[in-house]
């Protein structure tokens, strides 16, 4: 008999997004529970409390190696932006207006660069073109991407078999932790700086950019997900051996 | 174990289950004698979460078992209890009986 197959977008959801050595233990034992309960509500609230359940167990077991996650990627954040977000405008420090006396407006401009930026490349508007979109997007997945990859790298973690092969089965144990917690930081920070932005530029600025600001903190998140490698195959990687 | 550090209400479930099913304690069927003995849906991920806590402070072992189709051929984590979790679990039944003695309002079941 054919087994039922339990909803594939939670399936995938909880590979690509559950951490910790034994997700493939809860996906089988969801899976062969599924058979007998066949709900899919079921599966779906065991797959969903799942992803933080684990998360914060790989987090609380590994508190050193969080802090480190933390200092790495806001480190290449804040270079990588620095680097990449003006390229795009000429060089200049377009949307960037650095001030001492005023820190959060100088971080909140700094994080919006690529909205703010392609916005006051054109002063008069239209703001929300696809082109301003398009930069909104691209610019911070490209310094997400980078900095995903660099906090996913750290966590690859090899093991030596019984026979002295270096096996990386546990590659992706600490990996999808660190990689959601950065992007969980990264978010995090967007969405405190919403508010006293609003205050600075007014709700009918804020309304007008909110597009563009939406499209940033998509594109951010986006970019350290795929750059993290949450998004791979976690099968094929399972089964890489390196001499 | 770390010292001064003590078994939480559902560590001590899952201890007294993996003692109830012995060789066949793998993720479903502790979850299923959790719920039939609590009457509570237990979610999956927690069993493991608190399972790999307990098994860092050596109180449960763990080994890969086969897999099955129905399980979209991913393998059974199976647990067992050590014998440091054995005397753990003793320890936290003796305290909580020390504590349970001379209360009249936990003799009743209408408490």
């Amino acid at each position: 008999m054919t087994p039922n197959q339990p909803p594939r977008i939670a399936t995938w959801m909880l590979k690509h997004f559950g951490s910790g050595a034994n997700n493939d233990a809860v996906l089988g034992d969801l899976a062969e529970q599924y058979q007998k309960k066949a709900s899919a509500i079921w599966y779906w609230r065991q797959a969903m409390k799942a992803i933080p359940v684990s998360f914060v167990r790989d987090i609380r077991g590994n508190k050193w190696g969080a802090a480190r996650t933390l200092l790495v990627g806001w480190c290449m954040w804040i270079v990588g932006g620095m680097l990449v977000f003006p390229l795009v405008f000429g060089g200049t420090n377009v949307g960037f207006a650095f001030d001492p006396n005023d820190p959060i407006g100088s971080f909140w401009s700094f994080m919006w660069m690529p909205a703010l930026g392609s916005a006051s490349i054109h002063p008069d508007g239209p703001w929300t073109t696809p082109l301003s979109f398009l930069t909104a997007i691209v610019l911070p997945l490209i310094v997400g991407w980078m900095c995903g990859m660099l906090v996913g790298r750290w966590h690859i973690v090899g093991q030596r078999n019984p026979f002295g092969i270096r096996v990386e089965q546990v590659r992706r144990d600490h990996q999808t932790a660190a990689v959601l917690l950065f992007a969980g930081s990264i978010l995090l920070t967007y969405l405190l700086l919403i508010a006293p932005w609003v205050m600075i530029v007014g709700n009918s600025v804020a309304y007008l950019l909110a597009g563009l600001l939406m499209a940033n903190i998509a594109g951010s998140v986006l970019g350290i997900v795929i750059g993290g490698g949450l998004l791979r195959d976690r099968e094929k990687q399972k089964s890489m051996i390196e001499p | 174990m770390r010292k001064g550090e003590y078994l939480g209400n559902f560590d001590l479930m899952l201890l007294l289950a993996l003692l109830r099913l012995g060789e066949d304690a793998y993720g479903v069927t502790i979850a299923q004698e959790l719920e039939e003995q609590t009457g509570r849906e237990v979610v999956v991920a927690s069993v493991y979460a608190t399972l790999e806590r307990l098994q860092d402070r050596g109180l449960v072992t763990s080994r890969l078992g086969d897999s099955t189709p129905e399980r979209g051929g991913r393998a059974k984590r199976y647990f067992r209890i050590t014998g440091a979790g054995i005397r753990e679990v003793r320890d936290a039944r003796r305290s909580l009986m020390n504590l349970w003695k001379g209360l009249p309002e936990l003799k009743g079941e209408n408490a």
